[in-house]
């Protein structure tokens, strides 16, 4: 699907730079060194004979085994916690389905769909909604999403697919809480704000749904 | 690495476990998915933890075997 907004007639490319983005070259490199690696064990397992292990044996060992996989572990850590963070990481799993089909409906008119189609989140929109602030934030996060991978894979979950805990207040927050037209709207009178910033009022209750309705269907496995 | 330290067998082990990490690496970078990811995280890394530790046991072993250490 092209990046810029779905189901418009004209599609506009972001701005890609001319040598690729950081994400492109971590990718990119990730895979030069898994496969370097790739080739030098192979050098390294043909070097090794069962009687005695030669110092060019030991020289491969070390390179293929001991020092190229852990640049290929950082790379591939680094590309897949940034990569499981987007629409696509998370329209993997057919649950999800419904809810990307809307996000990327520009005819819908849900929270989730209104920020997509105005990309009032540049990207990675699912996730920058659903995890906390800071590092604590992401941590939760993974840990949530490992509970999701399980979940999915031993089809321990049940439809239709609900929200673990009501979504917090503090996550629109982080991007509306300094926006003029959040702190001047009619409909957030000053002596509400501190009701919005502690919790009691949540902003899903007038500005929802977030996502749309999700039909109950049988138990997917 | 003399034939009196650790057999081949062991470094052989710690090559394969080295190209599983390096196959499950490839697909998280062609082919990110949370389940692959986790995947990554949970198994191909853990392999590759087990493949450095058999390659400094075969080090050591080598090093003992010349009373060097």
């Amino acid at each position: 699907m092209p990046v810029a907004v779905a189901g418009a007639e004209v599609a506009v490319p972001r701005p890609h730079g001319w040598i690729g983005t950081a994400s492109d070259w971590v990718r990119g490199l990730g895979i030069a060194f898994a496969l370097l690696d790739v080739v030098l064990l192979v050098l390294a397992w043909r070097s090794l004979r069962s009687s005695a292990v030669t110092p060019t044996a030991r020289g491969w060992l070390l390179v293929s085994v001991g020092l190229v996989p852990i640049m290929v572990a950082f790379l591939s850590f680094s590309h897949g916690l940034e990569a499981s963070t987007t629409v696509n990481a998370c329209g993997s799993c057919h649950v999800m389905t419904p809810f990307v089909q809307d996000l990327r409906n520009v005819q819908s008119t849900t929270l989730a769909a209104t920020h997509y189609k105005n990309r009032f989140i540049p990207e990675s929109q699912c996730y920058t909604c659903h995890s906390d602030y800071g590092l604590a934030g992401t941590f939760k996060a993974k840990v949530e999403g490992l509970g999701h991978v399980w979940r999915y894979t031993t089809g321990r979950y049940e439809l239709p697919i609900k929200i673990a805990s009501p979504f917090p207040n503090v996550r629109c927050l982080s991007c509306h809480a300094e926006s003029q037209r959040f702190l001047n709207a009619a409909g957030h009178p000053k002596d509400v704000l501190p009701s919005l910033v502690d919790g009691t009022l949540p902003c899903i209750g007038c500005h929802g749904p977030a996502h749309p309705e999700q039909k109950k269907e049988a138990r997917a496995r | 690495m003399s034939p009196r330290g650790v057999p081949a067998r062991v470094l052989r082990l710690a090559i394969v476990l080295t190209l599983v990490f390096n196959v499950l690496a490839l697909l998280v970078m062609v082919h990110t998915t949370p389940i692959v990811f986790t995947l990554f995280m949970f198994g191909a890394q853990p392999l590759f933890v087990i493949a450095v530790v058999l390659l400094i046991g075969a080090v050591v072993a080598d090093l003992r075997a010349k009373d060097l250490f």
